[in-house]
């Protein structure tokens, strides 16, 4: 379970895995609709930073989960 | 109608040229920060989709391409281009950087259609208080 689990996370940060083209997908999605909500420059860069993270995480802990099913299942 | 009525921007007009150029609606209104940053994402995003797909990711054939569509004269530009590649050679249809390509490519359609919509609301609904302005 854990040298699968190492895997797991070992395919997760290489550097041909194109999950990671989520990460730029997720940045520009949170600029441009905080941008459509708040006029502020500084409004929009931090409200979009907390969207970004919040997804970023999200989309982390639900590849996790994902991925404890296909083994269990 | 008195001329003043007549020269105010029409939340029309500034849709359909949000359509036509991502970030043009706000250029119309004279938001020109708002405009050159939507262009520059919305434009940059659909430019790196079609670029993963190695070019070949907006069709107007395929089911994709009603929301790609949304980002308007760029995505629309980029359909002889993609046409253009696919004559090159076989397509990957199974390569994940062709699925992600083509998945950046339908988001900037469908973030252009949010950018339309705020440069609309601006314009027909001027003194609904922002988000901003409600907190």
């Amino acid at each position: 379970m854990l040298e699968k689990f190492t895997g797991f996370l070992a395919h997760l940060v290489s550097g041909n895995n194109p999950l990671w083209l989520y990460y730029p997908l997720c940045a520009v999605v949170a600029v441009v609709y905080k941008a459509t909500k708040f006029d502020r420059p500084g409004k929009i860069l931090w409200s979009a930073l907390h969207f970004f993270v919040t997804v970023g995480l999200g989309m982390l802990a639900l590849g996790l989960v994902l991925y404890v099913l296909s083994i269990l299942l | 109608m008195t001329p003043r009525d007549r020269a105010a921007p029409s939340p029309v007009t500034a849709l359909v040229l949000g359509w036509a150029i991502p970030g043009a609606g706000h250029a119309y209104q004279g938001r020109w920060g708002k405009a050159a940053l939507f262009f520059i994402l919305i434009v940059g995003l659909l430019v790196a989709g079609f670029a993963l797909g190695r070019g070949t990711n907006v069709q107007r054939g395929e089911w994709w391409f009603a929301a790609q569509v949304g980002a308007g004269g760029p995505a629309i530009a980029l359909v002889p281009l993609s046409k253009h590649f696919e004559r090159q050679g076989p397509i990957d249809w199974a390569d994940p950087y062709r699925e992600m390509g083509t998945l950046y490519t339908a988001i900037a359609g469908f973030l252009n259609i949010l950018v339309m919509m705020d440069a609309y609301n601006k314009l027909a609904h001027p003194h609904r208080p922002s988000a901003e302005e409600a907190a």
